[in-house]
């Protein structure tokens, strides 16, 4: 069930109106059913793959406490990791496994007919195993157990977060459950407006860009270099909005029932640096690759190049996480070795005693954020490629638009000449818009009139999102397409 | 005394203790929500028209669309899928030696030919058959579009077991004639037929309460018109612009497939090296297709069948089923039962509801080098086809008296009427 769908325009409201009429006891266990519901509507026999996990971790995680020694509990974490990252690795990496063992035998002229593994990846497994890895590591450094098993499951399985995150903290995720809350009409204004805008980030925004993208990605050799870089600065903001767009639904729904969920993005492309990005890129996961996997190899505290070494390694995994494919591995080293380059950097001012200058300089701060969202944008061609030969390929193009750019005509963009669908020249004038947008919007952040506007412009706005929204609603009802000449 | 602002007001309210008033004035939410009803209410009653009636650039949006602007009321109509289509035109650029854009060819040149050349009749022959088309779309062409003074004398529906049992089919309302021809009425008593899926259901009654959502494609296509024109001003295509609708297929496959355009889709004229090729093996594709027989489709589509024939009837149009020949290697994709089942079940209904019959399958007149692949006969297949109808009809007095009918209405009239209801493409 897509948040975009017309079952979970049913499915939500029902499961809000059944909440704030029912006892405060019974409205968490009628959260974990509408969650398992939710889940399995994909798919439901991967209802119990959850729910075994979910009993799994509740049952063997306490006996972390119960060890004698800290060996012990150091013993027993690490296998409930373990069985953790096992569940995800044969879930979403045995087939990426396979093919490297293959392709690596090749190489050595090892001929080696593969197995077929028909796994199908389960919706949400990589966040739900990080959230359980994330409640493991916790009480084992002291942090109190969770006494109900209604209480944990609803933390894994919470459907507003359960297939795209953002991935939660149980601190602050399960005792807002206990709260016997009273209704207040803000939740429904505060979350139908996140709901909203999020709707409108991913079907307007992001479903549009979509069509340029796909072309770009597809067959690179098209366009030009040019184009390649508006093609992949359309990308970037169709991930943004994409991703964003889940998230806003994600914490509208949970709000409706009153919950807080952590927020995700704070404009990432006005980051002034590599690390600042990850500071306002995926927040969850960052924080959670940070909390889990950096600081338990040692973070910065054991040496620069421990430290580099470190970074590297964290952002690698990151990558994989995203997904079991080379060009997601790719990406997260290429972010990896951007954040060990800004440590360089920074050092070396330091060094030559203009770090204070320039970070007070209004021209650095803006060609730092101009170059560091190019360079996420590089970054980017690597994650959306369907291989590593289209990434290069693009790539490789991408680099000769400085040359390209000296003796430039209207004539070398391509995506001039595409006049349907209208969002390729439309791209000129939409994407100077979206960048300036995300600097507008920052300056707006500190206004009283952004944070809390007046009723009118409220409901205005909602007006005119419900208006947009059910005139550009996707029609995703299958289509019989029978044939083309 | 309550005050301005809806927070000021909810408070107001709620020490008043009035829970429909807690309710309009509590929330913003609420309150765009109830605009929104009222904005849609408004324009739903008022009518309100976005764009024109254009009907869009597909196979069947100019078929349509050339039919209701034509000044000519056909005497004849063929209706069916591709299997009527490719024989019919296939053959009519053979018999005209041109090439016959499919965009723009409607009319069956060589049947008016033959039939008045063998029965004397001049008739007047309308193609609607459209590629993958189902009966349930021949019930909706026949029950919006035939009537009145476009009603025609005769309807010939060719076929085949595929328009019955095609497991590709998600369900009637998924077709690309059912997005068109659902805009020229309504489907309110055959919703459970079109519609049997809940969410397809949900989202049709959705059309029926939010105006938004019922024309949202017509709304969208006059905003991204605008949104062109506004583009094309100040972005023109440099050189004007060489990217073809072949170009964007290359680009976007997934991107408007049912869409066609002027000159993108032609018939073309036999050539030697044509039938040289022998018949292509299209077998993989119709083991999709007849795979696994999904007797729900068949059933529901059996029943548009009988309402199509139930609706000629009604209005006087007497209808020829003709039973499409396939070759017998597609034959034996199906099994016996299926195959029996099917061709039993439209001899019956067919005779039942007055129609004619013609089992061109089982009549021995076709054989495996009268087809381009394994179900379509080529041009010269048709030619035999078409021929072989017109024999029929010749000795049919039932179709023979419907054709005699003499239905006399004014070229002028239905220019007239054509002209009001302003419809073009």
């Amino acid at each position: 069930m897509l948040f975009t769908s017309l079952q979970y325009l049913v499915f939500l409201p029902t499961v809000f109106l059944l909440y704030w009429i029912c006892p405060h006891r019974l409205r968490v266990p009628l959260l974990l059913v509408a969650s398992y519901v939710f889940y399995m509507s994909w798919r439901p026999i991967y209802g119990l793959l959850i729910a075994g996990l979910t009993l799994g971790n509740f049952l063997l995680v306490p006996l972390i406490t119960k060890a004698q020694t800290e060996k012990g509990k150091k013993w027993m974490v690490a296998l409930i990791v373990a069985a953790n990252l096992i569940t995800l690795g044969i879930f979403k990496y045995a087939t990426f496994t396979v093919t490297c063992l293959k392709d690596s035998l090749d190489l050595f002229g090892v001929a080696w007919r593969e197995p077929h593994l028909h796994i199908l990846l389960p919706l949400g497994i990589s966040f739900f195993v990080f959230e359980f890895i994330h409640y493991a590591v916790e009480v084992y450094r002291g942090k109190p157990l969770v006494k109900s098993l209604i209480d944990f499951s609803l933390f894994a399985s919470f459907f507003p977060t359960q297939i795209a995150g953002p991935i939660k903290r149980y601190m602050d995720f399960i005792p807002q459950l206990s709260i016997p809350a009273k209704f207040k009409w803000e939740f429904v204004d505060q979350g139908m407006n996140l709901i909203l805008m999020g709707l409108f980030k991913k079907l307007i925004l992001g479903d549009n860009l979509a069509l340029a993208v796909e072309a770009g990605f597809a067959h690179p050799a098209n366009f030009g270099s040019v184009d390649l870089w508006l093609i992949s600065y359309a990308y970037a903001f169709q991930i943004f909005f994409d991703f964003s767009g889940y998230t806003d639904i994600a914490r509208g729904s949970a709000l409706l029932f009153g919950y807080k969920v952590p927020i995700n993005f704070n404009l990432p492309y006005i980051a002034a640096n590599v690390s600042d990005f990850w500071h306002r890129w995926h927040i969850s996961l960052s924080t959670w690759l940070r909390d889990y996997l950096y600081i338990p190899m040692g973070g910065s505290r054991r040496g620069e190049w421990k430290n580099y070494r470190n970074l590297f390694i964290t952002m690698a995994l990151g990558g994989l996480w995203h997904g079991a494919a080379m060009h997601f591995l790719i990406w997260g080293v290429f972010h990896g070795i951007l954040l060990v380059l800004h440590k360089e950097y920074q050092k070396i001012c330091e060094k030559l005693g203009v770090a204070k200058t320039l970070l007070s300089s209004k021209v650095y701060h803006w060609a730092s954020v101009i170059v560091t969202f190019h360079l996420v944008v590089i970054g980017w061609v690597f994650f959306r490629a369907e291989n590593m030969n289209i990434a290069w390929q693009m790539l490789s193009k991408m680099f000769m638009a400085p040359v390209d750019l000296m003796h430039f005509t209207a004539n070398q963009l391509n995506i001039l000449q595409i006049r349907d669908p209208i969002i390729f020249p439309a791209l000129l004038i939409i994407l100077p818009i979206l960048m300036v947008s995300q600097v507008v919007i920052d300056w707006l952040n500190n206004k009283s009139i952004y944070q809390s506007p007046p009723w009118a412009l409220q409901v205005g706005v909602m007006v005119a999102l419900m208006c947009v929204l059910t005139v550009f609603s996707p029609d995703t009802s299958p289509k019989f397409i029978y044939f083309q000449f | 005394m309550c005050e301005s602002t809806p927070s000021e007001m909810a408070s107001c309210a709620q020490s008043s203790g009035c829970p429909l008033t807690r309710l309009l004035t509590g929330s913003t939410a609420v309150l765009a929500l109830l605009v929104f009803l009222a904005i849609n209410f408004y324009a739903a009653t008022k009518n309100t028209q976005v764009g024109n009636n254009k009907l869009d650039k597909s196979w069947v949006g100019w078929a349509v669309n050339d039919f209701i602007t034509s000044a000519e009321r056909p005497n004849v109509v063929f209706l069916g899928s591709s299997l009527m289509l490719v024989p019919l035109s296939g053959n009519d650029a053979n018999y005209l030696h041109k090439k016959l854009d499919g965009s723009k060819h409607h009319h069956a040149q060589y049947f008016q030919d033959v039939l008045k050349k063998r029965t004397g009749y001049l008739a007047s022959a309308y193609t609607f058959a459209l590629p993958g088309e189902m009966p349930s779309d021949a019930f909706m062409l026949t029950n919006f579009l035939l009537k009145d003074e476009k009603q025609p004398d005769v309807i010939v529906y060719g076929v085949g077991p595929r328009d019955f049992m095609d497991n590709l089919l998600p369900s009637p309302s998924a077709t690309d004639p059912f997005r068109v021809l659902s805009q020229l009425g309504s489907i309110d008593d055959y919703a459970s037929l079109f519609l049997p899926d809940w969410q397809a259901r949900l989202d049709y009654e959705l059309g029926k309460v939010f105006y938004f959502y019922k024309d949202r494609e017509k709304i969208t296509g006059a905003l991204f018109t605008q949104a062109n024109n506004y583009i094309n001003k100040i972005l023109p295509a440099p050189g004007g612009g060489k990217f073809s609708i072949f170009d964007r297929r290359q680009l976007l496959p997934a991107y408007h497939p049912a869409e066609l355009e002027i000159g993108e889709a032609f018939f073309r004229p036999e050539t030697a090296a044509d039938k040289k090729r022998g018949i292509y093996d299209n077998l993989a594709e119709y083991r999709k297709r007849y795979k696994e027989l999904k007797w729900d489709t068949f059933l529901t589509q059996m029943q548009f069948f009988a309402n199509f024939l139930d609706t000629a009837k009604k209005r006087g149009i007497h209808v020829v089923v003709m039973a499409m020949p396939i070759t017998e290697v597609n034959r034996s994709l199906l099994s016996d039962r299926a195959w029996n089942i099917y061709m039993h079940s439209v001899k019956a209904l067919a005779q039942a509801k007055g129609a004619s019959y013609i089992n061109l399958h089982d009549s021995g007149a076709f054989q495996v080098t009268d087809f381009m692949d394994t179900v379509h006969l080529s041009p010269d297949g048709g030619k035999k086809m078409l021929d072989y109808l017109v024999e029929t009809i010749r000795s049919d007095s039932k179709t023979l008296s419907y054709l005699n009918q003499n239905k006399q209405i004014e070229t002028t009239t239905l220019a007239q009427t054509a002209k009001r209801k302003g419809n073009s493409l």
